[in-house]
């Protein structure tokens, strides 16, 4: 099956199958649909449920936490409620952990020149704004061996975001231009 | 302010993606009108820094995150349009990449804070230019922050009256407006200001190195 998937088509499913589940109202059947995408998932599944819930894990807590005072405090509470959020939530942000690590994003989004040509643009920037944060975090550390000062602090940051902006923007004009040579500005 | 994934009933965010589906293809329309080889490095930079911004978010109980937007820097720079298409990908990764959001609240998020968020502050700046760049620029950025996040503890509020079981117990959000509203609207007024904060830096920045404007 998996040979005649092409991104497009996983982007399809992927969807479908998010819709679906915001449908299903038991935990139980929740939690046997984790279980099967756990099953189904590559050697990167337990990696990938370690990620989701990481992710989930501050959001969920604090509506549950919020949910379970209100819900005492009002005499209505549903052990139910908790376990089907939490699950629908876990689920949904597994498959999508999942479909990313699966699927090339940029090919899954070709089939609409403007989304994949801002998609590319913006996942390039991200892409050089985490090596630039980086190389300056690494740099100011290597040059300060005692406490920094908090003026030390400021200032550095001011000419980190600086140079954050041209730099990212000059690496974007190059992008552009590249763009521009092979027609992309054309009608 | 992110409304996670799960939180939404498929009754409010199925029209939500309709009306999201036109705002989108509205907003592309004139985008190959608008973008050239000066403006595109620059969105691509802006658009990036919204994404870093969106990341840095702090949980609340309300059932959302607090964290800067960056749609007013977009819409001030780039115009509305080019801001809702560009904070709606920036929402998109955001959701894909690291869980934050998510695809069934993607239309939602984006309308809220990519649309009305850009919509206010452009409309706010250009209504209170006549007091000043920093004034305007400060006010439009709070109100761009203050406008979404109504919207938002409004779709949020609304969830547990219109998805409920037999039992009358939520099975989507399950906080009612007497709790939403004072947890989502009060901290994103602090927030606000921040967003002010960093907005009026980026915009000097820009008129610094005498970028066109919107």
């Amino acid at each position: 099956m998996s040979l005649s998937m092409n991104p497009r088509r996983w982007l399809a499913a992927y969807l479908a199958a998010v819709v679906a589940l915001t449908f299903v109202h038991q935990p139980w059947l929740l939690a046997a649909l984790l279980a099967l995408a756990l099953a189904c998932g590559s050697s990167e599944r337990w990696r990938l449920l370690r990620r989701a819930l990481k992710a989930v894990l501050a959001f969920n807590l604090s509506v549950s936490l919020g949910y379970l005072v209100v819900a005492l405090w009002q005499d209505r509470f549903s052990g139910h409620y908790l376990l089907l959020v939490n699950l629908r939530v876990l689920l949904l942000v597994y498959l999508g952990f999942w479909f990313v690590g699966r699927v090339n994003l940029l090919q899954a989004l070709a089939f609409s020149p403007t989304l994949s040509f801002l998609a590319a643009l913006a996942v390039g920037q991200v892409a050089a704004f985490t090596r630039i944060v980086r190389d300056f975090r690494l740099a100011f550390a290597s040059r300060n061996c005692a406490a920094i000062a908090l003026a030390d602090r400021a200032r550095h940051a001011s000419a980190q975001a600086s140079h954050l902006f041209d730099k990212s923007i000059c690496s974007a004009a190059d992008t552009a231009m590249a763009m521009r040579s092979r027609g992309s500005f054309d009608d | 302010m992110h409304i996670p994934d799960g939180f939404i009933s498929p009754q409010t965010y199925l029209p939500a993606y309709a009306l999201a589906g036109v705002a989108w293809s509205w907003a592309a329309r004139s985008l190959r009108d608008q973008l050239d080889e000066q403006t595109v490095p620059k969105l691509a930079a802006m658009t990036a820094l919204a994404y870093g911004l969106g990341l840095v978010m702090v949980p609340m109980p309300g059932g959302t995150s607090g964290h800067a937007l960056g749609v007013a820097m977009l819409a001030l720079l780039f115009g509305v349009r080019l801001a809702f298409l560009s904070y709606s990908l920036v929402l998109m990764l955001q959701s894909l990449l690291f869980g934050a959001g998510g695809i069934t609240a993607l239309a939602i998020n984006a309308l809220a804070m990519g649309l009305v968020g850009s919509l206010a502050a452009s409309l706010v700046f250009r209504a209170l230019r006549r007091f000043g760049d920093t004034a305007a620029v400060a006010a439009a950025a709070w109100c761009s922050v203050m406008l979404p996040a109504l919207i938002v503890a409004l779709v949020l509020g609304l969830q547990p009256l219109i998805a409920h079981g037999a039992d009358g117990a939520p099975l989507f959000f399950p906080f009612g407006y007497s709790i939403v509203l004072p947890a989502v609207l009060a901290p994103h007024a602090l927030i606000g200001v921040g967003e002010a904060v960093l907005t009026l830096f980026v915009w000097r920045f820009a008129r610094m190195r005498r970028w066109s404007l919107a």
